[in-house]
């Protein structure tokens, strides 16, 4: 037998054994040992990730988040206070805004949401309306809040129509406790009650969607209503 | 003549120990690199030294699967299979090498011990390769490379053991029974070398386990959320999936793996990536994820059965998804029946899976999926994978076997 047979090649290959396990050993260890340090100490911040939220469209201008804000916080919406809508005067103060602009702010609801009507001097929800806020109501998407802006007809005092606004805005709460047995439904309708001293709805909302399609619409009739509808809004 | 013939097979198994070689490291520093929760790319090719690549789904695939790794309650990702094969292989080089230079002179103990041995990395490879088939569905490049390594070596090793037989009567040495005594246990030591290196280096990362936030509101108000309860429930936890997403997909399949599942009590909210009904997307990344979400939300009492088969059957019907819903409804309508599809169409189940993703913006929630919660606590989204028995056996040890 040759002494590289017996010599050279074992130690050849124990050699290249030790040397290939020592480079890969500091390998490995250098690989870890710098995974680690990124660990303790990283050098590039995580890439931000979006985070689940309820919706935000254009429409909600600071304006128009501003008034609801203010609606929210005052009338009860948002807190712990116990209070369930707000009065017209109220809404005046704190909405800080005209009659004509406190409309306007809704405009971009009109295919979101709904008009409600009433009979004169009722509170009780029709079929029809029953429909219209079962529809509305299922349409949700990424909408916080629903909102209830109920009003009155210019007939009768002003204090008989803010009690019959209230009521009607009650009328569609309860209908809407019925229809969702949602038990945090206090936390997301905001009920508000205008009477007929603040914002009258002009004839023109008559065109609008509301639960008697077809049916005589004029001045009066429009404010015997509340107009409904989930804000894409974060407030 | 004989002399070059009789170092064929030896420059063949050193040919294949430096291609197994190669790719042990290529996997071995991939998963190191991982130790710092952070994602990287993946060296995922044939080609021993190739550089890394985003699309490497099914090394990626490997390296999350249990089967990946040893000890991986003990070590955050355990220690990778692969540092062993990387162990082994420098071993059968420096012996493929000895036996090359010896040539014809190679006492045939050596040979034919190198034979026996050399033959177990190709066992071990039909195992993962099995595995890989069955349980995984996929073959990651680098892991084909060292199966294909292990072929190499293992017929390098037999070309040897031919070659004994065919030189009987030559001046071969038989060499001494010490051969195998002293080599079987250096074999050992220097498999286990870097893998003793490597958990030696390890940083420690149970600090940042309960780092990642906490579940700001329990339940859904309605209870619309679904429920997936395992067999021996020892802990409740909140799963926000989407049924179309592969990470969620395969989250699920290493939870049944690791046999989790059957102790927890899970509430699940579905978190279609689809912005057909989720308003937190402005395109659908898998498009149909809201109406398969819907129909695991009409499976009511088989949650879970409509779950895990919206996974086992992802790409048919992200397929379907693409091609639009009528298709889509039209595969589920096959499996499931007209009246799932009903109930799929009803304004009830959209209000459902309308609730789920308010629950997912009530708790803010990353916009990726799968997002887990045990109890309250949010497990980080590196711990969902690599890290997820480590991550189990610090956070919630009664949910381990």
């Amino acid at each position: 037998m040759s002494a590289t047979a017996r010599v050279v090649a074992p130690l050849a290959g124990g050699l290249v054994t030790l040397l290939a396990l020592g480079a890969l050993s500091v390998s490995v260890s250098a690989g870890v040992k710098s995974a680690g340090q990124r660990l303790a100490a990283p050098q590039a911040e995580k890439p931000k990730v979006a985070v689940a939220d309820h919706a935000e469209v254009p429409y909600c201008t600071p304006r128009f988040k501003q008034v609801l804000e203010r609606v929210l916080h005052s009338c009860g919406l948002s807190g712990g206070d116990n209070r369930r809508g707000c009065k017209p005067a109220d809404v005046k103060t704190f909405a800080s805004i005209s009659d004509a602009d406190f409309n306007e702010l809704f405009t971009p609801l009109k295919e979101r949401g709904g008009v409600v009507l009433f009979d004169t001097a009722k509170d009780e929800l029709d079929a029809e309306a029953k429909k219209l806020l079962a529809d509305r109501w299922a349409d949700r998407k990424g909408a916080r809040y629903f909102f209830v802006v109920a009003r009155a007809s210019k007939t009768g005092s002003p204090e008989k129509n803010r009690a019959l606004s209230h009521r009607r805005a009650n009328s569609i709460m309860y209908y809407l406790k019925e229809l969702s047995k949602d038990p945090e439904l206090e936390k997301k309708v905001g009920l508000l009650w205008l009477g007929n001293e603040f914002a009258q709805l002009s004839k023109e909302y008559c065109t609008w969607p509301n639960s008697r399609t077809g049916k005589k619409c004029d001045d009066e009739s429009i404010n015997r209503s509340a107009f409904v509808s989930w804000v894409d809004c974060r407030l | 003549m004989f002399e070059s013939k009789s170092r064929i097979p030896p420059a063949i198994s050193l040919v294949a120990s430096a291609l197994g070689l190669s790719f042990a490291t290529s996997s071995t520093l991939d998963y190191a690199a991982h130790l710092d929760r952070g994602l990287h790319d993946l060296h995922c090719s044939f080609v021993p030294g190739a550089g890394p690549t985003e699309a490497a789904e099914a090394c990626r695939t490997a390296m999350y699967s249990p089967y990946a790794a040893f000890f991986r309650d003990k070590y955050w990702g355990g220690i990778p299979i692969s540092l062993f094969a990387l162990g082994s292989f420098t071993f059968f080089a420096g012996f493929a090498l000895y036996l090359l230079l010896a040539g014809a002179r190679a006492p045939r103990r050596a040979v034919g011990f190198f034979t026996v041995v050399a033959i177990t990395p190709l066992l071990a490879s039909a195992v993962m390769g099995t595995i890989s088939a069955v349980e995984l569905g996929s073959f990651c490049k680098t892991c084909v490379g060292i199966y294909i390594s292990s072929f190499l070596l293992a017929l390098g090793a037999l070309l040897g053991a031919l070659g004994l037989r065919r030189a009987d009567g030559d001046e071969r040495p038989r060499g001494s029974w010490l051969v195998p005594a002293a080599f079987l246990p250096a074999l050992g030591a220097v498999s286990l070398v870097p893998a003793a290196v490597y958990a030696s280096s390890m940083p420690d990362h149970r600090p940042y386990l309960d780092k990642c936030g906490t579940l700001k509101k329990e339940a859904e108000a309605g209870d619309a959320l679904a429920k997936i309860t395992g067999k021996r429930p020892v802990k409740k936890a909140t799963f926000f999936e989407d049924p179309l997403c592969p990470t969620c997909r395969a989250f699920h399949q290493r939870l049944r793996a690791e046999g989790v599942l059957d102790r927890l009590d899970v509430q699940l909210a579905l978190f279609p990536l689809d912005s057909e009904c989720n308003w937190m997307l402005s395109s659908a990344m898998h498009p149909g994820a809201c109406t398969v979400s819907k129909a695991v939300i009409c499976g009511k009492d088989r949650t879970q059965q409509l779950l895990e088969w919206a996974y086992d059957e992802q790409e048919a019907l992200a397929k379907a998804g693409k091609l639009g819903t009528p298709t889509l409804r039209a595969v589920i309508e096959k499996r499931w029946g007209a009246d799932l599809v009903t109930c799929i169409d009803s304004t009830e189940t959209k209000q459902t899976l309308n609730k789920h993703l308010h629950f997912a913006a009530e708790n803010a929630i990353a916009v990726s999926t799968p997002q887990v919660f045990l109890g309250k606590q949010r497990v980080c989204d590196e711990d969902t994978d690599m890290g997820l028995r480590f991550t189990l056996r610090h956070l919630s040890p009664e949910l381990l076997p």
